[in-house]
């Protein structure tokens, strides 16, 4: 019974925001599953990659010739590679969130003017659901745009860091002379 | 120009085509008119004798015409006071009544706008005519209205009141969307909506049709009216529309997808054939890097070169140069990278610029709209709201357009740079290490 009302209660606000907010809804969906599975494989399987390579290099007997600069330089790549995958689609669809959000705006306002050019008047009642149609897109759209905001630039930041790390535990042998 | 002219006035001497001509036919008339009075004259001078006679004549029958309006006159005024002597009788006699009649003959004219106003009509035609004439005759004349008629009103009244508090199923004549006249089985809910196959239907009192709406509601209101249709007097949900149709009224005049399209005009158009274009390379980079990436994969993992891809073609740089040093071969990686590179960001730029530039083309439609928006009113005034806010909607149309192009193109844009550069880092940072592998399993 809860359940039911609680469904009602979704569908009458995607209703009072049009169809631009499903849209802003499906865009934060995606955008918060993307940033979830960046984090879930940072903290679970990156690890597990990271001592693997670590260990893997520090078996090697030549740690200084240009071959193992070489292979060292891509062993960082392929890891800072795997890391960084979906962060920039990610900062995208932040940066795209406020995007919908001023289109939703933009069609409820012409749903505004449409309704004032039938009616001829500037009757407030009528013109009530094209203005939440204005604003709800706008307020769902900065919703979805703060939250990835934190979210993109927390991940933008540990990937570079994690590079560095990776980097420096990665200690190449220099000849002395 | 003078010789057309005269040539016209000779043709048509009935119908005067110049000023000289119309001069010259007001002279003749002045002159038949002269003549006239002139015959006139001569006859009265004839009729001398008889003069005598005709001047007592006209003096008698002005005499007699006198008398007579003298005794119309007096009777005149006495009527006058008996008409006001039986106005009063009759308004002493009224007394009560003349309010109720005057009660009656408003609650009629509006029983009829009512009715002609109410769905409830369509299933009772007709109703509207006996009130009109009712009102009309007790406004005009001093009939008074009979107990039968008084009492016509009253169950008019209470019929339309117990027929709004049902759910009715009668069959009529409809008119469907295509134009054609169909009899169906409608139901009619109290005064609010009449619904037939699920389908809201229109009631239209000027002409007494029943008409299905050109554009329906969303179609969970047409399946709750063709639940309520299917039901045998069980309890069902039905969208029902309060105001009585004008809600309703409102979805026919909103504009659907294609028109407004066609609201954003020659810009909207060139938006949206850029917004193609940027699709299309959009989808050809995503199939080729793709594949690419496909191709490189296996590269990784195999130990034979091979020409398919980037990555195989700069590993054979090593082969090409087997005896050079670690400088030299390292200058010729970079060489072949670098022509590896525009074949992996080809038309990257292309679809950001049209991620960046189809909002602005969105808002310079809008700003032209608006300019013809307000050239409108500096003609027309501000007089009318529906003027400028269908302008403004219009308008605003392309920025919408504009948002629709860009939005996407960006997503794609982002999507497609992250797989060229993961490839582009694979041949700058992986390409050297993995020729190292190679020659440490070689060696």
């Amino acid at each position: 019974m809860f359940l039911i009302e609680f469904l009602e209660a979704i569908r009458d606000f995607t209703e009072t925001g049009g169809q631009v907010l499903l849209a802003i809804g499906f865009l934060i969906m995606v955008m918060w599953l993307l940033i979830l599975e960046r984090a879930l494989y940072f903290f679970i399987w990156h690890r597990k990659e990271k001592e693997h390579v670590i260990a893997n290099w520090y078996a090697r007997k030549d740690k200084s010739s240009w071959n193992a600069e070489q292979i060292r330089q891509m062993l960082v790549s392929r890891l800072d590679l795997s890391l960084k995958t979906s962060i920039p689609v990610i900062q995208a669809m932040v940066a795209l969130c406020p995007l919908l959000g001023l289109m939703g705006t933009v069609t409820g306002m012409i749903e505004v003017f449409d309704v004032m050019a039938i009616s001829g008047s500037g009757n407030a009642r009528s013109m009530a659901s094209g203005v939440s149609k204005a604003t709800i897109p706008t307020m769902a759209g900065m919703v979805g745009a703060l939250s990835g905001v934190f979210a993109s630039t927390w991940l933008v930041r540990t990937t570079k860091s994690e590079r560095l790390h990776i980097e420096d535990a990665l200690q190449l042998d220099r000849h002395k002379g | 120009m003078t010789s057309f002219m005269a040539g016209g006035a000779m043709a048509a001497e009935s119908k005067p085509l110049d000023l000289d001509a119309l001069l010259k036919q007001l002279e003749e008339g002045k002159y038949q008119q002269n003549q006239q009075n002139a015959s006139r004259e001569k006859e009265f001078m004839a009729k001398v004798s008889e003069q005598d006679r005709m001047l007592r004549e006209a003096t008698d029958t002005r005499n007699n015409e006198l008398n007579r309006s003298e005794r119309l006159e007096t009777s005149f005024e006495e009527n006058e006071f008996k008409i006001a002597d039986l106005n009063e009788a009759l308004s002493k006699r009224l007394g009560s009544l003349k309010e109720l009649f005057g009660v009656l003959q408003q609650v009629s004219g509006d029983t009829k706008n009512k009715f002609a106003n109410s769905v409830i009509s369509a299933e009772i035609p007709g109703r509207g005519e006996f009130l009109d004439n009712l009102a009309q005759s007790m406004g005009t004349s001093s009939k008074l209205a009979s107990i039968e008629e008084i009492e016509r009103v009253w169950f008019e009244v209470q019929r339309e009141m117990t027929e709004s508090g049902k759910v009715v199923r009668f069959s009529t004549d409809v008119v469907e969307a295509g134009g054609t006249k169909v009899t169906k089985d409608v139901v009619r809910v109290g005064p609010f909506a009449l619904i037939a196959d699920g389908k809201y239907l229109d009631y239209n009192s000027a002409t007494g049709t029943v008409a299905e709406l050109i554009r329906q509601p969303a179609d969970r209101y047409g399946d709750s009216a063709a639940a309520l249709q299917a039901s045998k007097g069980e309890f069902v949900e039905f969208g029902l529309d309060p105001t009585g149709g004008s809600i309703l009224g409102l979805l026919v005049q909103a504009p659907n997808l294609q028109e407004r399209i066609e609201q954003g005009g020659l810009v909207g158009y060139i938006i949206l054939a850029v917004g193609a274009v940027g699709l299309l390379l959009a989808l050809e980079r995503l199939i080729t890097l793709s594949l690419i990436k496909v191709k490189v994969d296996r590269q990784l993992k195999s130990t034979t070169f091979k020409n398919d891809n980037p990555l195989g073609r700069v590993m054979q740089v090593r082969d090409q140069y087997p005896n050079a040093d670690v400088e030299a071969l390292e200058l010729h990686l970079t060489e072949s990278i670098l022509g590896e590179l525009p074949k992996l960001t080809r038309f990257l730029t292309i679809v950001k610029i049209i991620s960046v530039v189809a909002p602005l083309m969105g808002l310079l439609g809008t700003v032209t709209g608006m300019i013809n928006t307000f050239q409108a009113i500096t003609l027309f005034g501000t007089g009318d709201p529906k003027l400028m806010a269908g302008g403004i909607s219009t308008a605003l149309v392309t920025t919408v357009l504009g948002l629709v192009v860009a939005i996407p193109t960006t997503l794609l844009y982002a999507l497609l740079n992250t797989r060229s550069k993961a490839i582009v880092s694979i041949l700058q940072e992986q390409s050297a290490g993995v020729i190292a592998e190679r020659a440490e399993q070689t060696a």
